[in-house]
């Protein structure tokens, strides 16, 4: 992981101290709610349903035992004993008092955290594959660059006042395990015909009321050039994205429009900047700041190559059913022969996906001292992952996870499923979420069905901001208000881009919307038409691009008894 | 980081200008808008300074023949969270090499003022109700920034003194 040197220290204390003056002044009455918004946004504090929302970062989401437990502490001593995580791997808080906020940021900085850039019209928490540093199917690894794009990002001067948000994600393996299309940046690390690394740069991926997949704008950037090259893209949409319409201000309205002219302009700019300014290069990566990051990512001494497998297998032969299951579906491969990642299912029964209770988290931060070296990832699909575990100690974990609560071996599957905090903590929602995916887990709590149905992306959000990306499901479920009531609009097909899904696109609606208790009637029917016509080893995805939309609208359509009878 | 006050501004645009006098008799310490300069910058004489107010939507590679004869640029800012005039502002230090005054004007709030310094801007007219005070205090948070800026300093990566590997 990265080590935060006396620098990244200094800085993260002087940025809080920095918000405490501002939240003081707010007290006092000589900032107004109008002027401190945008100052509080920056340091990660919404104003949500019931109290200030507080969004901390968990850059690319990788979090120590140590950080975990600082943030189960935090859960503790000022929220409600919770925290939720993010499919932008952040963390947040529901319940903590405005009045608190300065000293939880002094909490967070004792560890080396902080909200830096979790909202506002910035650029965010960067994101990338939980993965990285461990995946079997690397190319190269992301870390190094995350981290110098993180640093780079952290309170630039000139792009703190964007049109809007602006979201960077970068993968660096096979497996698009980051949506990376989805992101008004999206970096994809690989190497040219010379066998230099460098970057494929997508621009002008969005979801909300606009699902637009990124375009490439550059096959290559080398990796030294890859700071000069973000600048000039950011800068022409900070002198050119639209500022008159709040939903028509990210970076993709503006690449739509433009098209072949943003391009261009990208081109031009970055041309200038190296060509024409001064100190124009300052910002090209010097090889050896590229080494002092990436010596935090190397791997842990101690982690080496086992040469010959030594699980035990005689203690595996008395391992159950959901043993083997978990193994399957929560265990996945790893660089290090020996070794394997593992991922804590945070999506069970009887807890809203993602959610964490401060005795789960320390927990999880337990888990992570004894089995991976005291490091763990957040997912993108809202559960954590231990990168360094080995092989040998995988039937311990399993047992240990199991008690814990974290051993759901749901991974990838029906449940295991992406939700916004919906309209029970969002200000902005239109309609819940929570109980939705309550009454859908409820409503597949065989595993062995679950198991049956197989590789599914069911992704829920609360409104059209779509933080529960339900664009990209392979079924999306959108909650709506219409009349003052929850209602809920279904897509089918979508793709986040990986390998299952196929390239990125955005699901189809299947009509109007339903109501919140036809939902779960309308994911069986749907699920029922995937088993009843799926051929071979068919997952759902291909079976609705073989069939089309037709059967599981007709199978959805009969389940309207609310839109039915208000029609009547 | 200098903050203007009205009453002790040297400069000003003249008054009774309810008809578009578009050829205004040279003063000094004038500061016009760009298209009065437009109309009077072939007869402008050398002694009296002037200074221009760019709209936020200016390119201002279309000002740069005009660079060495302004001896202020005024940027405004329409909305202090509309952040356009922050890239005017670096574009001509670090693309035009412009040497003068860049002030930043309009709702202009103390908490911009770190942004403003690090893009450039070396003048500040705060809005009416906000403090000088507060927005010096505000300067003094963050002493250094990971990103090279406007200002000549360099990004951290190449300043060999301001950090040691972890």
């Amino acid at each position: 992981m990265y080590a935060y040197t006396d620098f990244d220290r200094q800085f993260v204390r002087a940025r809080a101290a920095q918000f405490r003056h501002q939240l003081e002044r707010h007290l006092r009455g000589e900032l107004a709610d109008d002027e401190f918004r945008p100052l509080r946004l920056q340091n990660g504090w919404y104003v949500q349903r019931h109290a200030p929302m507080l969004r901390v970062a968990v850059p690319y989401g990788e979090i120590s035992a140590r950080q975990l437990r600082q943030l189960a502490r935090i859960a503790r001593a000022y929220d409600r004993g919770f925290g939720h995580f993010t499919t932008r791997q952040n963390l947040q808080f529901n319940w903590i008092p405005l009045e608190k906020a300065a000293d939880v940021m002094d909490l967070l900085a004792d560890v080396d955290m902080h909200g830096i850039q979790t909202s506002g019209n910035c650029i965010r928490n960067i994101t990338s594959d939980a993965l990285a540093g461990v995946a079997a199917d690397e190319a190269i690894d992301p870390h190094p660059y995350c981290e110098i794009l993180r640093q780079w990002s952290t309170l630039h001067p000139e792009f703190a006042f964007l049109p809007r948000k602006f979201k960077i994600a970068v993968s660096g393996a096979a497996e698009d395990r980051a949506a990376t299309a989805w992101h008004d940046i999206g970096l994809h690390l690989h190497r040219n015909a010379q066998g230099d690394v460098g970057f494929r740069v997508l621009v002008g991926g969005g979801m909300g009321r606009t699902p637009v997949i990124g375009s490439v704008i550059a096959e290559f950037v080398p990796w030294q050039q890859i700071l000069v090259y973000i600048e000039a893209v950011v800068r022409v949409y900070n002198r050119f994205g639209r500022r008159d319409n709040m939903y028509k201000a990210r970076i993709k309205i503006l690449v739509k429009a433009e098209g072949q002219r943003f391009f261009d302009a990208v081109a031009e700019e970055f041309r200038q900047i190296l060509e024409h300014d001064a100190e124009g290069s300052a910002h090209l990566i010097p090889q050896a700041e590229f080494d002092r990051v990436a010596a935090n990512f190397a791997r842990p001494a101690n982690v080496r190559e086992v040469r010959a497998t030594i699980a035990p297998a005689g203690d595996q032969i008395d391992l159950p059913l959901a043993y083997s299951r978990w193994l399957e579906r929560n265990v996945h491969a790893h660089q290090v022969r020996g070794y394997r990642a593992v991922t804590l299912s945070l999506k069970r029964a009887g807890q809203a996906p993602g959610d964490v209770t401060a005795e789960q988290m320390e927990l999880a931060a337990s888990l992570a001292d004894r089995f991976s070296q005291g490091e763990l990832r957040v997912t993108h699909d809202q559960n954590l992952l231990l990168p360094w575990v080995r092989e040998v100690d995988l039937p311990g974990l399993w047992r240990s996870a199991r008690d814990a609560g974290f051993a759901t071996p749901n991974i990838g599957l029906l449940t295991d499923l992406i939700n916004c905090p919906g309209g029970d903590f969002c200000a902005l929602a239109n309609a819940r979420s929570i109980p939705v995916a309550a009454a859908i887990t409820e409503r597949f709590a065989d595993l062995d069905a679950v198991y049956d149905i197989g590789d599914i992306d069911l992704h829920i959000s609360g409104c059209i901001n779509s933080c529960g990306h339900h664009h990209s499901g392979h079924i999306g479920i959108l909650g709506v208000d219409k009349d003052g009531s929850e209602w809920y609009q279904v897509t089918l097909g979508g793709s986040d881009g990986s390998t299952l899904s196929g390239p990125a696109t955005a699901g189809k609606v299947i009509g109007p919307s339903f109501a919140a208790d036809e939902v779960p009637d309308v994911i069986e029917a749907l699920i029922d038409t995937y088993r009843r016509e799926r051929q071979a080893d068919e997952r759902f995805i291909e079976t609705y691009r073989r069939i089309g939309v037709d059967a599981f609208k007709a199978a959805a359509d009969a389940q309207r008894h609310a839109t039915a009878l208000a029609a009547a | 980081m200098q903050f203007t006050r009205t009453q002790h501004d040297l400069w000003h645009t003249r008054a009774g200008e309810d008809g578009p006098d578009a050829h205004p008799q040279p003063y000094d310490h004038a500061l016009l808008t760009l298209e009065r300069w437009h109309a009077v910058r072939d007869t402008w004489p050398t002694h009296f300074a002037a200074g221009v107010i760019l709209s936020n939507t200016v390119d201002v590679a279309s000002l740069a023949p005009d660079l060495p004869r302004l001896s202020l640029i005024a940027l405004q800012f329409p909305k202090w969270t509309d952040g356009r005039a922050y890239t005017q502002a670096r574009l001509l230090r670090q693309r035009h090499g412009y040497a003068g005054e860049i002030r930043a004007i309009g709702d202009v709030v103390v908490d911009m003022v770190p942004l403003l310094q690090r893009c450039g801007f070396s003048a500040v007219k705060l809005r009416a109700d906000q403090r000088i005070e507060s927005a010096q205090q505000a300067l003094g948070f963050i002493g250094a920034h990971y990103q090279g800026d406007a200002r000549g300093r360099l990004p951290v990566f190449r300043q060999s003194s301001q950090r040691q590997a972890a």
